[in-house]
């Protein structure tokens, strides 16, 4: 089965190249001119986003204000989860039907952008005054603007109140909180507990945590150059910790890890109510809060002032981009920009996608958030003056990153690696994915 | 297809009181093999007629995506961009591929367990099927079920339930006082989950055994007894022999399959393969190569690799038959 629908995508590919080889030569034909006087041609383009049924429904209505504003325009929607999305992107890009507006992510954007698929967004005329010059910059290479920030978001401690109220632990200043004060709060909640309520569920599977982690000391998960930017013991050292924690009683055993973590934040030991700390994007605070039924509270990470500086990070949530081979540039610029610079769109989307990364936007929308989005806000609004900086965006290869991440973490804490080994060989696997 | 034919070639063999080998020699005897009648004018349009949604389907669904891909084993292809030739590189990266040779190792363990496992199962319960249960097509439907739902995604999920840390088979061994763990999330038991599920489809394997059992003459059996001989004796000396040819039907067909088996794995370990890779089978690694790390090349050679490994096993499969399994005619 599966064989044959490799075969079949590898046919389709074939084929398709083929096709547009043949079609090569008419590409450059000028649309008719734009402006000429009279209504403007009806154009159609299509917009891929990947999300829950939620998102669909709010994309839709944003989608429907669009028609309302450019009549002539139709967009056609191409929606898929998350799972399915890049492999259905690449394989449509691969069959030269790529969507005109395309919604990326930071681990797969350079693979898009230095292969020609996406275009430089500061040439279409979309509309970036309004957005914090850090965020432009996670979407830019080599100096051109391959995606535009749709909202950001933060990585941050996702803490039960009532759980540490339970345990008799207080809640920790987490200004000041260094690593060791996050190992010992565990396991002092999971003793007190007997473990009825795990301190915290492992960080490990995630590498933004590293990337935090290594940032504090001065480091960085990847290089301005494009390589590797942090040393081996500092990664054996972000593992240790974990160790630290599962040894400590302060999470549980491997297993039970590896069960929690694929169920996702509704899954998660906070979710669940049988755990108090775990690490999360700040978007996804709304769902853990639901699946929980008990307020939580978002705290910085720890050591953001043990070291040398403070690691944490506004995170695009993703990327608006826009196809290099769009037959319609001008009206697919049209609709990004109306996505993140129209108010009307900004109402509808609130932080759907990330916090809106347009300051004015998020200003005006903000009194219509509901509790979480406001605290999520407030949060990363608190943060503001401590951030120095944004990560580099992540290199070509780095969608493989995730993976490679998530199974030496687990001989990690399966204990079949030590943390000094899988260090060794995390950097040799990612070097040769970002190779 | 094949099935049909195999079953019919069995039905027959066991047929004892007229060896089809005697048939087909006295109809030969007959008829010289250059005497067959005429064709009729029309008759070859009308077979080209019939066969071509089957030439077609082969020709556009399997040859041409199989050749594509045969191709594009021999290129650097990353979906975005034209395929770049680079010759045999991607069948040569394979062999210092540890996730690769983890992924074969894993195969492997699983069609060498799983397949015989699941045939004696099948076996087994085909036997106690054929002593004329009562209700018997209650039976056999229920017992055949499984075998409907076990490739399904629903079944996959469910499986990583019962095998969870608070599923199913914990709770049943915490009855005995024993604490499980968390089998589909460690990585020296996950495998044996899909292990499992394997066997637990034992459904349509049995129904063909089942179908066997039915052709071998009761008088041989009656002889048998009257001889004196034991009910094992009876089954190592009549049964066993006589059901070789459909063991073989069964073993090739079983082993073909659970080399590609795909879904189990991609459901159970969420798409990773996990955990540490112990659910990595060949397909997901080919899959997650192709479309995640975008290396479509090297997913190509991945595919006709296994294309080769399928075959030479099957071609073991047949040579090794010659001395186990037993015709009839």
């Amino acid at each position: 089965m599966r064989n044959r629908t490799v075969r079949l995508a590898a046919l389709l590919a074939a084929g398709t190249l083929a096709l547009t080889a043949c079609a090569g030569g008419s590409a450059d034909t000028p649309d008719a001119s734009p402006t000429s006087s009279g209504p403007p041609e009806p154009v159609s383009i299509r917009f891929s986003w990947w999300g829950s049924d939620t998102r669909h429904e709010l994309t839709q209505q944003v989608l429907d204000k669009f028609t309302e504003k450019y009549p002539y325009i139709t967009v056609v929607p191409d929606y898929t989860d998350w799972n399915s999305y890049f492999d259905k992107l690449s394989t449509s890009v691969a069959g030269g039907d790529a969507p005109d507006v395309i919604t990326q992510e930071e681990r797969y954007l350079a693979d898009y952008a230095s292969r020609g698929v996406l275009a430089d967004a500061n040439e279409l005329g979309i509309d970036t005054s309004k957005i914090d010059k850090s965020v432009l910059e996670s979407g830019t290479l080599d100096g051109k603007l391959y995606g535009v920030a749709t909202g950001v978001n933060a990585y941050a401690v996702v803490a039960d109140p009532a759980a540490f109220a339970a345990a008799g632990v207080d809640l920790p200043d987490d200004k000041t909180w260094t690593w060791h004060d996050y190992v010992d709060i565990a396991n002092e909640i999971s003793a007190k507990t007997g473990k009825a309520v795990y301190g915290a569920q492992d960080y490990g599977f995630n590498e933004p945590g590293f990337s935090i982690f290594a940032r504090q000391r001065g480091q960085s998960l990847y290089a301005e150059d494009g390589g590797i930017g942090f040393k081996e013991s500092t990664l054996a050292e972000w593992w240790q910790y974990s160790l630290d924690l599962q040894q400590g009683g302060g999470e549980p055993d491997a297993a039970k890890t590896v069960e929690v973590d694929a169920g996702g934040p509704e899954q998660s030991l906070v979710g669940t109510g049988q755990g108090a700390m775990a690490w999360f994007w700040t978007n996804q605070l709304t769902a853990i809060t639901k699946a929980s039924g008990k307020e939580l509270k978002l705290l910085r990470v720890p050591g953001e002032d043990e070291h040398k500086r403070t690691g944490m990070y506004f995170k695009p949530a993703m990327f608006y981009s826009v196809s290099a081979k769009s037959k319609h540039p001008k009206e697919a610029a049209l609709l990004v920009d109306f996505l993140l610079n129209d108010e009307a769109a900004g109402e509808i989307l609130l932080s759907d996608r990330g916090l809106p990364a347009n300051t004015d936007v998020r200003a005006a929308v903000t009194d219509k958030f509901n509790a979480t989005d406001k605290q999520a806000a407030d949060f990363l609004a608190g943060l503001q003056d401590d951030i120095v900086d944004g990560p580099v965006v992540p290199p070509v290869g780095a969608g493989d990153v995730a993976e490679i991440t998530k199974r030496l973490n687990q001989e990690v804490l399966f204990g079949r690696l030590s943390p000094k080994d899988a260090a060794k060989q995390y950097v040799t696997e990612v070097e040769s994915a970002i190779s | 297809m094949s099935v049909v034919s195999e079953l019919r070639r069995t039905t027959r063999s066991a047929d004892g009181d007229q060896p089809p080998g005697r048939r087909r020699r006295a109809r030969g005897g007959d008829r010289p093999a250059t005497a067959r009648p005429a064709l009729r004018k029309g008759d070859g349009r009308a077979a080209v007629v019939f066969l071509a949604p089957w030439f077609l389907g082969l020709a556009l669904v399997t040859l041409g995506p199989m050749l594509a891909s045969a191709y594009l084993s021999f290129t650097d292809y990353n979906l975005l961009q034209p395929p770049q030739w680079i010759g045999v590189e991607n069948y040569t990266h394979m062999w210092h591929d540890p996730r690769l040779l983890n992924a074969l190792r894993v195969t492997f363990t699983y069609v060498l367990t799983a397949v015989p496992l699941q045939l004696v199962v099948a076996l087994g319960l085909a036997l106690l099927l054929d002593r004329g249960v009562r209700g018997l097509a209650f039976y056999r439907s229920a017992f055949y079920l499984p075998s409907l739902l076990g490739g399904s995604v629903a079944v996959a999920i469910l499986w990583r339930q019962v095998f969870g840390v608070d599923g199913l088979v914990n709770a049943f061994l915490g009855i005995f006082g024993i604490e499980g763990k968390g089998w589909v999330s460690d990585p020296d038991t996950a495998l044996w989950t899909l292990v499992a599920l394997h066997v637990w489809t034992f459904g349509a394997p049995m129904i063909i055994f089942l179908a066997g059992l039915r052709q071998i003459p009761e008088m041989y059996y009656e002889a048998a007894s009257i001889d004196g001989a034991s009910r094992v004796r009876q089954f190592r000396s009549i049964t066993l022999p006589l059901l070789t040819p459909i063991i073989f039907f069964n073993l090739v067909l079983q082993i073909i399959g659970a080399f590609q088996s795909f879904t189990q794995a991609f459901v159970v370990s969420g798409g990773t393969g996990g955990p540490a890779d112990s659910t990595m089978f060949y397909t997901l690694y080919l899959y997650q190569k192709g479309f995640a790390s975008l290396d479509m090349g090297y997913a190509s050679a991945m595919a006709w690799l296994l294309v080769l490994i399928v075959a030479a096993m099957t071609v073991v499969n047949f040579v090794a038959s010659k001395f186990w399994v037993f015709y009839d005619d």
